[in-house]
């Protein structure tokens, strides 16, 4: 290598787009980790099938209705079992054709783990930070905040602001959004305040660096990865939960989402229809366990510590 | 008052300078009334066991300790920089003896006194600081490079502009990357074909300064070094990266916190043999903060014991060590053993640092001092000069020992 090129690269480390490069570079290292586990490599194939099904839902299972978020009725083909010409799962009771649901379905639950997810992780890293760095009575008032709403079971908090708000889909996402914040910003205040001791937050302040700087170079970066397998593990929670609500009845009926197909399904299987409630039920199963498994990956792979099994 | 026999006037000036700390217990008196001063270009070893509030001191000088639970409860630390060399804006040239500063004193202000800004200006430009643990003081989520580069990035961004080669009235998204304070939107604005191109301009000028800034510190091939993460660097390396970036800017005084502490015997003694000839090329002065006598009497040209947050005795090293006269700065060096203290014996001071909450009025030393006078039980003896430059805080008039070293309690192991 020439003393030309290396300067490059060394003039290359010393900037942000680059520096990302390297990361990058090192969230690859993260991923052979994460890979040398077959546990998470079943939970990201299954992730990764989800999501190509969510994505391609469309040209998988072309819509016929104007709202494909809504399960198309064949009230010619109620009930039907497995393996029907046009039905290959089934239909339920309604004539909802199983399939259907459960490829729209992973669409829907997409939607919500990354709405939910996306907007409590930035609300309670912000908030978290926020404690963190402050402290004193800002701290405070924050934590305690948190601490009442950590006293209430999330499920039967979640169920009650969805309650209160009306059936509907977006109530859940809401209602799940208002819950689950709060993890974060407990999470995010530990590591800033941890962080904040180490002897590099210090240098940086003995260089003379501004503390935006200090906070977005050395406090962030090094804070955030109990948040992103927090993250990971809630986009498989969420989805169990929001089920939970959809099963009784808090979103809008009809609706392709597993959650209501279960309920749908649930009242034939005691005469025998056990098609209806299983495969989405199986579907619920899997996102949970697939983004379990990568969360718990994730957190061996990026703590060395934990020990793998 | 303590050095009024000296011509120049020091770089940093500490007067009564007081620190407490809030705890559960009470109030601790960290440092309690402290004052000494730093000359130009000397090196002062501030040395004392551990909780004597020795880094506290040197920390006061960056503002560093939290507030709360510090307490800044009085005292000033004074601190006289130099301007920066016009002639070659800090970088070092004939005019300036490639101190990169101007000869005569431009500022004396009171860094306990002014404004958080001010002081960020202050930090990493005119007073810098190592730590001990050069694995800690790192980011380890960032490249060597880059974590250098602040210091440019903060405190040069005329000298990165103009080295870049361009105008020095370079505005908007470029000299806002030069001072790393990007506005939202700067990315696309810096990936636009004419900025872009400056952008590698300032990128190269920074890189270059970056690795003249650790080619000083004497580690081989600095520019691959850049693209290294810390944990990729043994101790000493980073030690001297640490340096690198502490004297990036040529400060007027670096405080050294036990920098060597955590490195084994021949690195150390490699990191002092490097900081003392960064200082003496450059004429930095330094505090040199440890709790080893050996080393603080090899690197510094003038001592200060500290015990119980007070300075005990100060003065030139030669003279300290040897005619010490303060009885704890005796203990200290009766107990550092040497290579011809027979086997299983250690001379400890008997007894522990008192507890710093609420001090009594009485010496801090009583109970653990072999000589004890009346005034020792109701008053804490102040500094007293007993020869020039050399003074002692203790109401007994201590002679120079005649060959004999004095007696401790012996503790037999």
């Amino acid at each position: 290598m020439t003393d030309v090129q290396q300067t490059r690269i060394a003039a290359g480390a010393m900037t942000a787009d680059t520096a990302f490069r390297v990361r990058m570079r090192r969230l690859f290292g993260v991923l052979q980790g994460m890979a040398s586990n077959p546990a998470t490599v079943i939970g990201l194939v299954v992730i990764a099938l989800m999501l190509v099904m969510a994505i391609f839902a469309p040209w998988i299972l072309e819509p016929n209705s104007p709202d494909p978020y809504q399960m198309p009725r064949d009230w010619g083909a109620v009930r039907k079992p497995p393996g029907t010409p046009g039905h290959p799962l089934g239909t339920t009771n309604e004539g909802g054709d199983v399939l259907y649901g459960v490829i729209w379905g992973s669409r829907t639950s997409l939607q919500l783990s990354l709405m939910v997810v996306g907007s409590t992780m930035i609300v309670g890293t912000i908030v978290g930070s926020i404690a963190g760095l402050v402290g004193g009575w800002v701290d405070e008032v924050l934590m305690r905040l948190v601490d009442v709403f950590l006293s209430i079971p999330e499920l039967i908090f979640a169920l009650a602001i969805a309650a209160v708000l009306g059936p509907s889909f977006g109530n859940i996402i809401l209602a799940l959004a208002v819950v689950l914040w709060v993890k974060y910003a407990r999470i995010m205040r530990a590591q800033v305040l941890q962080i904040k001791q180490h002897d590099f937050v210090d240098a940086a302040r003995v260089i003379g660096d501004t503390k935006l700087n200090i906070y977005l170079r050395d406090i962030l970066p090094n804070a955030v990865t109990p948040v992103t397998v927090q993250a990971t593990l809630d986009m498989g929670n969420v989805v169990l939960i929001g089920a939970t609500l959809s099963f009784i009845g808090l979103s809008e009926a009809g609706i392709a989402e597993w959650g209501v197909l279960v309920s749908e399904g649930q009242a034939g299987i005691a005469s025998g229809r056990w098609w209806a409630s299983t495969f989405p039920g199986l579907m619920i199963f899997l996102w949970a366990l697939a983004f379990n498994l990568v969360g718990d990956g994730l957190r061996d792979a990026l703590d060395p510590r934990t020990e793998g099994r | 008052m303590l050095d009024a026999q000296h011509g120049a006037a020091p770089v940093a000036s500490v007067r009564d300078l007081k620190v407490y700390f809030q705890t559960k217990r009470g109030i601790v008196h960290a440092v309690d009334g402290v004052s000494f001063d730093i000359r130009d270009g000397e090196t002062l070893g501030l040395v004392g066991e551990t909780g004597c509030g020795k880094s506290v001191t040197g920390r006061s000088f960056l503002r560093l300790l939290p507030v709360p639970p510090g307490i800044q409860a009085g005292g000033s630390v004074m601190f006289n920089g130099h301007a920066v060399c016009a002639a070659c804006a800090g970088v070092g040239c004939g005019a300036c003896g490639s101190t990169g500063r101007q000869a005569g004193r431009d500022s004396s202000v009171d860094l306990l006194g002014i404004s958080s800004e001010d002081m960020r200006r202050i930090r990493g430009d005119r007073i810098a600081m190592i730590f001990q643990d050069p694995g800690k003081a790192l980011n380890p989520t960032l490249p060597i490079g880059a974590q250098i580069a602040e210091v440019f990035f903060q405190h040069r961004t005329e000298e990165l502009i103009a080295l870049a080669g361009l105008p020095a009235d370079t505005a908007g998204a470029i000299r806002r990357f030069a001072s790393q304070s990007p506005r939202f939107g700067d990315g696309w604005l810096l990936a636009l074909p004419g900025a872009r191109a400056q952008r590698r301009q300032v990128e190269a000028a920074l890189a270059k300064m970056v690795a003249s800034a650790l080619a000083e510190t004497q580690v081989p091939n600095p520019v691959k070094l850049m693209a290294r993460y810390p944990h990729e660097l043994s101790g000493g390396m980073r030690q001297r990266v640490m340096i690198a970036q502490a004297l990036a800017c040529n400060p007027d005084l670096l405080i050294a916190d036990e920098p060597t502490t955590a490195l084994d015997v021949t690195v150390e003694a490699r990191i002092l043999e490097l900081i003392r000839d960064l200082q003496q090329r450059r004429k930095t002065s330094v505090l040199y903060i440890s709790h080893d006598l050996s080393l603080v009497r090899r690197i510094s040209d003038r001592v200060a014991v500290m015990y119980a947050g007070r300075i005990v005795e100060i003065g030139a090293t030669a003279e300290i060590f040897a005619n010490p006269r303060h009885p704890y700065t005796r203990g200290l060096m009766a107990a550092a053993p040497s290579a011809d203290t027979p086997r299983g014996k250690l001379a400890a001071i008997r007894g522990t640092v008192p507890e710093l909450v609420d001090p009594p009025s009485a010496c801090r030393f009583l109970g653990r001092c072999p000589h004890e006078a009346g005034a020792c039980r109701s008053n804490d003896p102040a500094l007293q000069v007993v020869a020039p430059g050399h003074s002692v805080a203790c109401f007994i008039d201590h002679p120079a020992p005649s060959g004999e070293r004095p007696t401790y309690d012996r503790v037999t192991a």
